[in-house]
């Protein structure tokens, strides 16, 4: 038997040596020379005697324990490892399975409080009640710690390294919501094990406060009512668990799943357009985008030409004018560009009718390009204008009939 | 709803940027503050105008055009195209696909490895060589609001959300999964056509006669579908 002051005492004095082992022991078991490396690590002055020394007392007080089957490999105890961890504040979590199997003993246990009551044995039902109270507690002290490490576990998916990819960075997220957090929901559902374990718990023990009234008190009634309020504060605390647990890694699961759907998605699309081609992408969720609607005026005439000549293409090698050779007649105009045109209309100021002046600049020109012009210039913003009353024009080969604006100035421009 | 003019101070260049097809993030701070803080104006005088604002909750605006004919769009497909092969390309090398989609970025000098290693993929959007990639994807992505272009760097902003909605909603398409493994035609997409350079007539194919093959198939199915009914 070692007596327990001893090693809290080492526990005590060596604190700043162990805490660090405890991270590597986490992690797993020390050989030997590792440990003796670490140690002669962390006492610069000590000599390799000393950390012998330091370690046969670790030893000699079970605070360390050879691995089984592995003579010079070390653990720690488990016990000092769970008491190093709370002091830590390091949490582990536990197994859905544990809790599970705590209620089924909190349910025998109720079925002795009521044979003890029963067969009127005081003395039992004592121990049995007192029994079921610390079934209770072990039951919050886990469910307790469970909370603590799944916030661990959300912190450490949260803070890795945001270049390795999410599948490895949450995969703790997504194994811990498998093993742990799906089984609990079932568990602490209104029909599951949880639930109805802790009804009859309950229903046991007000039965045998309405009993204790009418036989007469076999215990002290308080004690009954202290068990039945920690009963009832077991079950709002693992409901508490479980929503503190899907509120911290459901959002990261459910970001693990959009990538791995995102990332599967794309594979599957790529797939199919490299079979279907680019057609292949499905239509419903295609974004769509606007784009600026060009608003220039088109007559029929002129998209009627520009789809004959699309349907009657044909390629024509293009005549480059010779260097040598001198041009022969008029060269051809250049088409007016629409600062041209706006310059020209800006100089002739004011207006008193935009398409009498175009045809008089214009006198061979197209009735279709007039009516651009026409259009172009009447809604430029350098010019104010004024309708006038509908005419007819006549252009070298139709007669049009519009109402024609009058241009002038916008009020406040100087030349 | 009454509208208040002077408040919506930034009513022109929203619209102009909007109209444009432009998608505004956080990116355009003051557009995109303008908006947030009078998003029901804005969308109830844009409604009246007859332009569908869209507010999309992960931070960003932009005008959904309307469906004017089955035609599809190249614009679309294309930069749908580069997402896919992005979210490929990032995972194949062990990277976060979402990490440099949403809010991530990608240097130009990447771009040359993409380029060769979806050669035949990007040649179905007739992309390729690296300035028609740029030209056609990257420039188009800045243009829309889908990215910013810093020196040589570029960023990705909230709206390419629509094009990893666009995988997610492959991975969904069961459909999709299916007509994978069988060898009828995929259904053609049914976009809006908003580009310049795509064609601007749409020449409907004749329906196609039946052939002999077809007549057959079509007529086992009808027959087995007969057999299933008195079944």
């Amino acid at each position: 038997m070692i007596d327990p002051k001893r090693v809290l005492r080492a526990l005590a004095e060596h604190w700043t040596l162990l805490e660090p082992l405890c991270e590597r022991f986490d992690a797993g078991t020390l050989s030997l020379v590792e440990l003796r490396n670490q140690l002669a690590a962390q006492l610069p002055e000590g000599t390799p005697t000393d950390v012998t020394a330091l370690l046969d007392q670790w030893i000699r007080l079970d605070i360390l324990v050879p691995v089984a089957k592995s003579p010079n490999r070390f653990e720690l105890n488990a016990q000092i490892h769970d008491f190093l961890a709370y002091l830590r504040r390091e949490h582990r979590l536990g197994l859905c399975l544990e809790i599970e199997a705590y209620l089924r003993h909190l349910e025998r246990l109720a079925g002795y409080i009521k044979d003890a009551f029963e067969v009127r044995d005081a003395a039992d039902l004592a121990r049995q009640l007192r029994l079921l109270d610390m079934r209770v507690r072990d039951v919050l002290k886990k469910l307790a710690n469970d909370e603590q490490a799944l916030v661990a576990v959300a912190e450490r998916a949260k803070t890795s390294d945001r270049q390795i990819p999410l599948r490895q960075r949450y995969a703790e997220v997504l194994a811990t919501w498998d093993e742990y957090v799906e089984p609990m929901i079932q568990l602490v559902a209104a029909d599951g094990a949880f639930e109805q374990g802790v009804y009859r718990v309950e229903h046991v023990l007000l039965r045998l406060l309405g009993e204790q009234q009418r036989l007469g008190q076999l215990v002290d009634d308080d004690l009954l009512l202290r068990t039945h309020a920690r009963i009832l504060e077991m079950q709002t605390t693992a409901q508490l668990t479980l929503r503190r647990a899907r509120e911290l890694l459901l959002p990261l699961r459910e970001e693990a799943r959009r990538h791995n759907a995102v990332t599967r998605g794309a594979a599957l699309a790529l797939a199919a357009i490299r079979k279907k081609g680019l057609d292949a992408v499905p239509q419903a969720s295609m974004p769509l985008f606007s784009r600026p609607q060009s608003t220039f005026l088109g007559t029929a005439s002129q998209v009627e030409a520009y789809v004959y000549a699309l349907a009657r293409f044909e390629p024509k090698p293009a005549q480059f004018p010779k260097a040598h050779s001198s041009r022969k007649g008029d060269a051809p105009r250049a088409p007016r560009t629409a600062r041209e045109m706006i310059e020209r209309c800006e100089q002739a100021l004011p207006l008193p009718d935009l398409m009498v002046w175009l045809l008089e600049q214009e006198p061979e020109g197209a009735t279709d390009e007039l009516l651009y012009w026409f259009s172009r210039l009447s809604r430029d913003g350098r010019f104010q204008r004024e309708r006038l009353e509908r005419r007819d024009y006549l252009t070298r080969e139709h007669q049009v009939s519009l109402s024609s604006f009058a241009l002038i100035k916008p009020a406040g421009t100087t030349v | 709803m009454n509208i208040d003019l002077k408040e919506l101070t930034q009513l022109a260049p929203i619209f102009r940027e909007l109209f444009k097809g432009y998608h505004i993030s956080r990116s355009n701070p003051e557009l995109y503050a303008q908006l947030a803080s009078q998003q029901d104006q804005y969308r109830s005088l844009f409604k009246a105008l007859g332009y569908e604002l869209t507010c999309d909750s992960r931070g960003f605006y932009y005008f959904v055009p309307e469906q004017m004919g089955a035609q599809v769009n190249k614009t679309a497909q294309r930069l749908a195209l580069f997402t896919f092969i992005l979210v490929e390309h990032l995972a194949d090398q062990g990277r976060d696909p979402l990490a440099v989609l949403d809010g991530g970025s990608l240097g130009r000098d990447e771009l040359p490895a993409l380029l060769e290693k979806y050669k035949d993929l990007f040649l179905q959007a007739e992309v390729t060589t690296q300035d028609e990639l740029e030209e056609k994807v990257m420039r188009r992505l800045t243009q829309l609001g889908f990215a910013s272009e810093d020196n040589g760097i570029y960023r990705f902003l909230a709206p390419m959300h629509r094009f990893l909605d666009v995988c997610l909603s492959v991975q969904q398409d069961r459909d999709l999964a299916a007509t994978l493994h069988s060898s009828l035609p995929l259904p053609t997409p049914v976009l809006l056509d908003d580009e310049t350079e795509d064609e601007i007539i749409s020449i409907a194919e004749e329906p196609t006669e039946e052939s002999e093959e077809d007549a057959l198939a079509r007529a086992m199915a009808e027959e087995r579908d007969a057999q299933e009914m008195d079944a």
